[in-house]
């Protein structure tokens, strides 16, 4: 158990430590502008695309500019933990909408796309970190656990961590204070289809027979079990843990526990990379990416994919953050994040006793229709410019 | 950078700890440690009642978790490849349900962080803190989660000596008793757990 604790440990400074040495190479230049140097690049005034410097401060300090009132933070936070809870996803997405329209940031940072482009780039940026802070706080409660269970497969990590590193370390650093407002918000729109699309699929007769076969199986084993118990049913020392078989560049194939499992190496190091730096770019985990794609295209079985993906967050959003915030010198308003922690805390309480009231299979219907709403006037608003759905 | 009222009110007490000794490096990791100390006590506070409050809802999630999870690794020992895949598919759904409650108390353990990193980003946001012999710096934030990991260490080893927590140790003991303990693919060594094979 300690060997095991140490390797965990080892492998996670590894990687951060690879993320800090990697950043400060190029620190030193690369800082990108600061709060104060930006709002002095824009124009003074009381029009749109001006700042007032009488104006009480908002986010970020920013005179005149929205202040995510504590209140509304935690309410929307109460509502992000408690979809969380009932859905099971969504709440990164959530977290996201909240940032960009509840708080009334992307409006407010629309206004200097023309007059300031890199105040606009910078509340862009700062939307993005605020939610990683919150997917990285999951990403670390599921790794752990996961950890807890025995369900990380460290090769498997590294394969996975070394593009999602790569990934979450090139993506803050070629697109922070470039990304326009508008973009963003048209990408985000993008992600959210996919993610409704995921849900839909789940709540279909195909998705829920799997759920029932499953149940089926596990049934049918436990009685079996009753009438053999599995004391001394453990494979022999020869059978135990991962052995590989055969590997070549193209497919390794491994035995784990006795049961043979193969995948192709170079899948989880693409499908790293990319997933990393998509949840980068957007600002959200990447998590609902993960798990589908090491089971369906890489073929790895949920017991190993689950956890280490989990990892793979995890090391993504630690890099990511650091990058942004440490390399590119991009700001936090941490109140809010701090009020939204409590939210979330309350929402994810409340979750669990509300859903017992409605299906699951509903629920998950009325969040594809919310997702299809968002995901519309998300991508409308972000390439054309206005939204094809009310509020227009 | 302009302070929210409420930093304004406990600004003078909390900048009062980074000035005990006048030396500045050793004013900062007092005032910091001091900080950091107060973030641990004030989140394990908060954790201990929430679990107060949901420990019957979180033992009914945990039992599914462990049961399914368990399930998963005897069918793994049995070499049965379909009922692993089917219990550990549910294992996953269960473990879905435990993970928002481990949110909830996290969440509840580490709110107070982000406030005092919002404190000091008013205070510190502007100071470099050099790597000594190597020529680069890190921020505030890195030095705050560096002492706060210190602090969260060094209260762990006085926690139990404060009845309130003694009572939450108690409770916890009583789980490990009653409830069946999760195996982990370790269980399926003979060689590292000859107890349990």
């Amino acid at each position: 158990m300690q060997k095991k604790t140490v390797l965990f440990i080892c492998f996670l400074s590894i990687f951060t430590v690879i993320a800090v040495v990697a950043a400060l190479a190029v620190t030193t230049p690369a800082h990108a502008m600061s709060v104060e140097q930006a709002i002095a690049q824009t124009p003074t005034g009381m029009g749109p695309g001006q700042i007032d410097p009488a104006a009480k401060p908002g986010f970020l300090g920013i005179p005149g500019a929205p202040h995510p009132f504590w209140l509304y933070g935690l309410l929307w936070a109460v509502w992000v933990g408690w979809i969380f809870s009932t859905v099971g996803a969504f709440g990164g997405i959530m977290a996201g909408v909240g940032h960009i329209t509840i708080f009334g940031l992307a409006d407010f940072g629309r206004a200097f796309k023309k007059t300031s482009p890199a105040l606009n780039k910078l509340i862009t940026d700062s939307i993005r970190v605020s939610n990683q802070w919150l997917v990285g706080l999951s990403a670390l409660i599921s790794s752990t656990n996961y950890y807890r269970m025995g369900r990380i497969v460290l090769p498997l990590g590294l394969f996975l961590a070394g593009g999602s590193i790569l990934g979450a370390y090139f993506i803050p650093v070629l697109t922070a204070g470039k990304i326009k407002l508008s973009s963003y918000i048209g990408y985000f729109g993008l992600c959210v289809f996919l993610i409704a699309g995921v849900l839909f699929y789940e709540t279909t007769e195909k998705g829920q027979s799997k759920k029932k076969a499953a149940k089926e199986a596990a049934r049918a084993f436990e009685a079996s079990m009753k009438k053999k118990p599995t004391e001394g049913a453990a494979p022999s020392a020869e059978l135990t843990g991962t052995k590989i078989t055969s590997f070549s560049f193209t497919k390794v194939k491994f035995t784990f526990y006795g049961v043979e499992f193969s995948f192709n190496p170079l899948w989880p190091v693409i499908g790293g990379f990319f997933i990393a730096a998509l949840a980068s770019f957007l600002g959200i985990g990447g998590g609902f990416l993960y798990v589908p794609f090491l089971t369906s295209v890489a073929g790895l079985p949920m017991y190993i994919v689950a956890g280490t993906s989990a990892v793979a967050v995890l090391v993504g959003m630690i890099v990511s953050i650091f990058s942004y915030m440490v390399v590119k010198g991009v700001p936090v308003d941490f109140m809010l994040v701090g009020f939204e922690l409590i939210g979330i805390a309350t929402g994810s309480f409340i979750g669990p006793y509300t859903s017992k009231y409605i299906p699951d299979v509903w629920l998950k219907r009325l969040f594809v229709i919310l997702a299809l709403y968002v995901g519309l006037r998300y991508t409308t608003k972000g390439f054309l410019g206005y939204s094809i759905v009310p509020p227009f | 950078m302009d302070m929210p009222v409420i930093f304004k009110m406990v600004d003078p007490y909390l900048i009062w700890l980074y000035r005990i000794t006048h030396h500045g490096w050793l004013d900062f990791f007092l005032g910091t440690f001091v900080l950091a100390l107060m973030a641990v006590i004030i989140g394990e506070f908060t954790i201990a009642l929430v679990f107060l409050a949901a420990r019957h809802r979180i033992e009914q999630t945990t039992g599914d978790a462990v049961r399914y999870q368990n399930m998963s690794v005897d069918a793994l020992a049995a070499r049965d490849k379909q009922a692993y895949s089917a219990a550990n598919k549910l294992a996953n759904d269960a473990f879905g349900h435990t993970f928002f409650h481990q949110i909830a108390m996290s969440a509840a353990f580490l709110w107070p962080l982000p406030f005092v990193l919002a404190w000091m980003q008013y205070r510190f946001l502007e100071v470099d803190f050099p790597i000594p012999w190597t020529g680069y710096s890190v921020n505030y934030i890195a030095m705050f989660l560096l002492v706060y990991v210190v602090a969260y260490f060094l209260f762990k080893q006085v926690k139990y000596k404060i009845p309130f927590f003694r009572r939450i140790k108690v409770i916890l003991d009583n789980y490990k008793n009653t409830t069946s303990e999760m195996k982990t693919l370790a269980d399926l060594h003979p060689l590292e757990n000859p107890k349990k094979t």
